[in-house]
């Protein structure tokens, strides 16, 4: 195993709240760090951001202690940069002049003529090269979030932390940022903290999640691997999604068996590659499609008139209590849950091991590139 | 949308400002102005005035941004007790403010006396105008960067710190342009104000020609007729009324530029 590039072991207590976490974060990585409202998320970017001290505990990057008992390495010193909900752009400076003052103060440490060349790059990297001259309140929410993006970018952090990037964004621009940050993180090698209470953040950013509740780290794993098998209520709510982790082609998601999920025509044309905005993506690019347990359809007889459905014929390995009404589980990899009422579950007369028809209509998947 | 009631002490509490100046206009002796404009005697007080009064809005601007950064940053506790001190020289009347500065820095005073051992002297100056100018010139810079400051908050420049940028930095290239509008909305105030202290300058520097009477002092002297006519008066007060006009004008039209 390498090295990891961020070792943090943190205490903190204010009134009844009591924060105790450990992470660590591999070079390149990206760690989701998933949690409701109240959890601590935002407490620990500060804490690693130096901008809170821990009451114990200790921050190690690449080795080098930035903060331990009696020592807190000041934020300007840690190279660990952050990008909250807002884009907080200097309102005083243009788009170009935020990203020339990131790379004149940040670790790239470049004159003024240096870094307007760079900061020009930066902006054509985040699609607003013809932006550089427009003031902050002149750009649009989306379009100041991708200027920040390029300016935390732009200061050459170690650690990237993102606190709930997305929050601020309309339905519309959200993905666009999601996979602009996903692009740049990967092109760029940063490795990265996500605080974030939508599990679409954590399937196409993240690498590796870890759960936070109440102050602890009540899990860690894979994406896949933590969704698969809830162990906290807010992890099922979150998990109350079917989530399946493949491949993209034509428009479709290839499960792990072979299963293909027909997705949302607005997201076939985002999986496909000429439309990406980064032109080197294989065929097989990884991807995920995510729909709800309530829109999966379970017949006993193949249905007839399935042309824009995903059809599948599968057993059913679990009957239980779901948050609305009875969730079925049934078999392939990834299991697919089915959400369905008491009366439906009697009336198609369902047990262990039936054989079920399963449909789900295309419109109903959405899809994320990975 | 308002209730129509209002217009009546609106326009009231508008012609009691207006008025007077009015008024004063009406009393001026057009043909005699060049002459009295231009004799030595408002000449004088006019380069006094402006000059004491650049001076004391930079030694505002360099005593009083550190202080309202720091009243801005305090805890809260300390933050109201520091800006209730602020505004004690604010809401006394300018001849105390000059009794005070004399109990401090004139002969037997608390620093006058050390002043005094090693040869200086500081009332009666031109010195002293500009401590008295600074005086009661420096809580309106306070207040009007310090509130400025608050409202900006510390989210920029935390962006900044995780950005690689040092205090200095920080300082001089975000936190400072945030402020502009109110460090200039504070400059100008000071500005004026020094320009029409008169009762902590009248006591604490006194009403030496050339040396310690400006403007106000000049109009105070012209009005009691010593050796001078109220024209005289009344030219010099039109005078302090140009001066304070084209400084709003000039700051009008820069902060338009800086809407735009």
């Amino acid at each position: 195993m390498s090295p990891a590039v961020l070792e943090a072991n943190l205490q903190l207590k204010r009134g009844s709240f009591a924060l105790d976490v450990q992470l660590t974060l591999e070079p390149g990585e990206v760690l989701a760090l998933l949690g409701p409202n109240g959890s601590g998320k935002s407490t620990v970017l500060d804490l690693l951001a130096g901008l809170a001290a821990p009451d114990t505990g200790t921050v190690a990057l690449e080795g080098a202690m930035l903060t331990a008992p009696g020592r807190l390495v000041a934020p300007e010193n840690r190279a660990i940069g952050l990008l909250g909900q807002e884009p907080l752009l200097f309102p005083h400076l243009s788009a170009r002049a935020n990203v020339i003052f990131a790379l004149r103060v940040g670790e790239a440490g470049l004159n003024a003529a240096d870094g307007r060349v760079q900061a020009d790059r930066w902006l054509a990297r985040v699609g607003l090269a013809d932006f550089g001259d427009s003031k902050p309140g002149a750009l649009s929410g989306g379009q100041q979030q991708r200027v920040a993006l390029a300016r935390a970018l732009a200061a050459g952090p170690r650690v990237l932390l993102l606190d709930e990037p997305m929050a601020a964004l309309d339905a519309e621009t959200a993905p666009f940022i999601r996979q602009l940050i996903r692009e740049q993180l990967a092109a760029t090698g940063t490795s990265a903290i996500i605080v974030t209470h939508d599990i679409v953040d954590a399937v196409v950013l993240a690498h590796r999640v870890a759960v936070l509740h109440e102050g602890r780290v009540i899990d860690e794993g894979t994406t896949s691997a933590v969704l698969a098998a809830p162990r906290n209520p807010f992890v099922a709510a979150l998990a109350g999604v079917n989530l399946v982790v493949g491949a993209a082609r034509n428009g479709a998601i290839v499960a792990p068996d072979g299963r293909m999920f027909r997705v949302r025509p607005a997201d076939a044309t985002a999986l496909a590659p000429n439309a990406a905005s980064d032109s080197a993506v294989s065929p097989t690019m990884p991807a995920a499609a995510v729909f709800r347990p309530a829109s999966v359809v379970v017949q006993t007889e193949p249905p007839r008139h399935a042309s824009p459905r995903n059809v599948w014929s599968a057993r059913v390995t679990g009957i239980e209590p779901g948050s609305g009404g009875v969730r079925l589980r049934t078999s392939g990899d990834p299991e697919i849950i089915a959400e369905l009422t008491p009366a439906a579950v009697a009336d198609l007369g369902l047990q262990l091991g039936s054989t079920v028809w399963l449909s789900v209509k295309a419109t109903e998947v959405s899809a994320y590139r990975r | 949308m308002i209730p129509r009631l209002l217009y009546v002490p609106a326009g009231i509490g508008l012609a009691l400002l207006v008025l007077p100046l009015a008024g004063l206009l009406l009393t001026v002796d057009w043909a005699g102005l060049p002459a009295l404009l231009l004799s030595p005697q408002a000449l004088q007080p006019l380069g006094l005035s402006l000059a004491t009064a650049s001076v004391s809005t930079v030694l505002c601007l360099l005593l009083g941004v550190p202080l309202a950064v720091v009243i801005a940053r305090s805890r809260p506790r300390v933050a109201g007790l520091m800006r209730a001190l602020v505004t004690v020289p604010l809401v006394l009347p300018p001849l105390v403010g000059g009794i005070a500065l004399l109990a401090l820095l004139g002969r037997g005073g608390l620093l006058g006396n050390t002043l005094e051992l090693v040869g200086l002297r500081i009332p009666f100056t031109t010195a002293a105008v500009v401590i008295a100018q600074t005086f009661v010139a420096l809580p309106f810079l306070v207040i009007a960067v310090e509130g400025a400051l608050r409202t900006a908050g510390t989210r920029y420049e935390r962006v900044a710190a995780t950005l690689g940028a040092g205090r200095g930095t920080v300082f001089a290239r975000i936190t400072l342009p945030l402020v502009g509008p109110g460090l200039l909305a504070g400059t100008v105030l000071s500005f004026a104000r020094s320009l029409g202290e008169f009762g902590a300058t009248a006591l604490f520097a006194g009403n030496q020609a050339g040396v310690t009477r400006t403007m106000p002092l000049a109009i105070y002297t012209a009005f009691n007729g010593s050796g001078v006519t109220t024209d005289q008066a009344v030219a010099l007060a039109l005078l302090l009324i140009a001066v304070a006009v084209i400084i709003l004008v000039l700051v009008g039209t820069r902060r338009a530029s800086v809407l735009s």
